[in-house]
């Protein structure tokens, strides 16, 4: 965990220090107009001169949600499947707890864990706004950096409800980021597939994030639905977790 | 030696019996308990009950279902059908009460690596509520294990060791011990039997498994038989050795007389083959030995009966055509 906090402390710094170098560099400024429509959208490709486009296209639209989401699906995985597998379990739920006890404290440290990690990035590209001087509010910053937590916490804890739910780390892990990579295909394809427009607010990532936070701000109903989203999931942890023949 | 522990067994044996005679209340109680497994596997309408004060020892080969016998009591996997009370409470639906008076110590252990025992045990205690550092501080000096070393760096006797101390710390009313003295070197096997004979005189209970004979006829009062999933019989320790025999493989010259030695107690399976004499010795020994000193005796080998093949004595008692 400390390690994430400052990797991804030192990659928002990082890359807020290149920014002057993009900026004063006018080639860039009609750059992003001459990529095709498909990839324009796709990775979030916009105007890399001003200092909110910047920060967007390489921090809060693609590189750090994933981030927190891989580090949210392999804590999350292997938070009751891992003790299952490597057999800790029997110690651990032979005391008197309940289930749903042990399902609630593992995932209040998988969110103290996942808050801790995206303190690092905002405090990280704070640092560097203010130095490289990028123009970024940081009540958009927040914004943003809350929207990111928010959805890796989502993903974190659907990995905990598989990983819950079948005991199987692996799997827990894998449709976890399957799922999170089709959030984030039906959150930016349809700008160019029309048919996919209807399905868009059913992706996470969308509300998180397709609300461009860096630039205008919180949007509390969209963040709501991810967060009740998440509670539906920790819901279904616990459920699954209740039901199950542990480490079998 | 022998005698001794005899002894020491039926007098423990004759102490429950009281307790029971009394009808206490079972503090473990099973009811036609099933629980498959998909993969096969699995126990088979076991019941049981066994009652305040009692170490009953769970006796079987790997894979028979000892384990997840006791898995089930802590409600870590839930039966097909079938009901486990402890202490009058049910597993299932008052786990949390249940689990509050058990030590149980897993039958394959693994401990948080990164941690040291100590801090292992002061989690643990914690979690259990009301249990002071200074009795696994105790326990551990008992058992001469280093708290402050990292689990990782730990033998597998060491970490038994961890195991049963959180297993054993706090007094619990119920310990539920799978295999427990696997991987100890002789004393401190002694120092834990030491431990299970006072939680039993204290009038806690032990429900231990383990498939080494001579183990559970040292500790235990009564025993289970479990097979395949089933309990093929559950009986006194006393009764059990009865049926446990000695094997007994003499080389002679030949002048013994077999009739004779037919006619002693507990003699069985008598067979000449060559110089080799090969029988079954059920009961004391000296009267057989006596009559093997009266010849002239080339070698002679005398071993104990394997669970193997007492299992094999109850299938054919059981099978035998009535």
């Amino acid at each position: 965990m400390v390690a994430w906090t400052l990797g991804l402390f030192t990659y928002a710094f990082v890359m807020t220090a290149i920014f002057p170098t993009i900026r004063d560099n006018p080639a860039l400024k009609t750059i992003h107009s001459a990529y095709p429509e498909v990839l324009r959208s796709l990775f979030a490709i916009g105007d890399m001169t001003t200092g909110v486009g910047y920060l967007r296209v390489e921090v809060f639209s693609t590189v750090s949600p994933l981030l927190l989401i891989i580090f949210g699906a392999l804590w999350g995985g292997d938070l009751t499947a891992g003790e299952e597998d490597r057999g800790t379990i029997d110690l651990l739920l032979a005391n008197p707890l309940s289930r749903q006890r042990v399902v609630l404290e593992k995932w209040a440290a998988l969110v103290t864990g996942l808050v801790v990690a995206s303190l690092g990035l905002g405090l990280g590209a704070l640092v560097g706004i203010v130095v490289f001087d990028l123009g970024v509010s940081v009540s958009t910053l927040t914004a943003a950096t809350v929207a990111v937590c928010l959805i890796g916490v989502l993903f974190g804890s659907l990995a905990l409800a598989i990983g819950a739910s079948t005991g199987a780390r692996g799997l827990a892990r894998g449709v976890t980021t399957v799922l999170a990579v089709a959030a984030y295909l039906l959150s930016t394809l349809p700008d160019l597939v029309d048919w996919l427009r209807p399905f868009r607010p059913l992706s996470p990532w969308y509300h998180a994030l397709g609300t461009d936070p860096l630039a205008s701000g919180f949007h509390l109903w969209h963040l709501g639905g991810v967060a009740v989203a998440t509670v539906a999931v920790l819901g279904a942890a616990i459920v699954g977790f209740n039901r199950r023949d542990l480490g079998t | 030696m022998e005698d001794a522990r005899l002894t020491h067994s039926e007098n423990r044996r004759a102490t429950t019996l009281q307790r029971s005679g009394a009808a206490a209340e079972p503090t473990i109680r099973f009811h036609a308990v099933t629980k498959q497994y998909r993969g096969g596997g699995g126990v088979d309408e076991i019941t049981l009950d066994v009652y305040p004060g009692e170490v009953f020892g769970f006796l079987g080969p790997n894979g028979a279902g000892k384990s997840t016998t006791i898995r089930l009591v802590l409600d870590l996997i839930r039966p097909d059908h079938g009901e486990i009370t402890v202490l009058g409470l049910d597993v299932r639906r008052q786990g949390i009460e249940v689990r509050r008076q058990i030590g149980y110590l897993p039958g394959e252990l693994t401990l948080y690596e990164k941690l040291t025992p100590r801090a292992l045990l002061t989690h643990l205690a914690h979690l259990r509520t009301g249990v002071e550092s200074s009795h696994f501080e105790s326990l551990a000096k008992e058992f001469s294990l280093d708290l402050d070393r990292p689990i990782k760096d730990l033998s597998k006797g060491n970490r038994q060791k961890v195991g049963l101390i959180q297993a054993l710390m706090g007094d619990p009313k119920v310990l539920i011990l799978d295999e427990p003295t696997s991987g100890l070197d002789p004393l401190v096997q002694q120092s834990v039997h030491g431990q299970i004979r006072r939680a039993c005189t204290e009038g806690r209970t032990v429900f231990l498994s383990s498939h080494v004979l001579s183990e559970v006829g040292q500790i235990a009062d009564r025993v289970g038989l479990i097979r395949e999933g089933r309990i093929i019989a559950i009986d006194d320790v006393t009764n059990l050795r009865r049926h446990s025999a000695h094997l007994i493989e003499a080389e002679t010259d030949g002048q013994i007389n077999l009739d004779d030695l037919r006619e002693l107690p507990g003699v069985s399976e008598v067979n000449l083959a060559g110089r080799t004499l090969t029988f079954k010795a059920a009961g004391p020994l000296t009267p057989v030995m006596s009559m093997l000193a009266s010849v002239d005796l080339l070698d002679l080998v005398v071993r104990e009966q394997t669970l193997e093949e007492l299992f094999l004595a109850f299938y054919a008692q059981n099978h035998a055509p009535s």
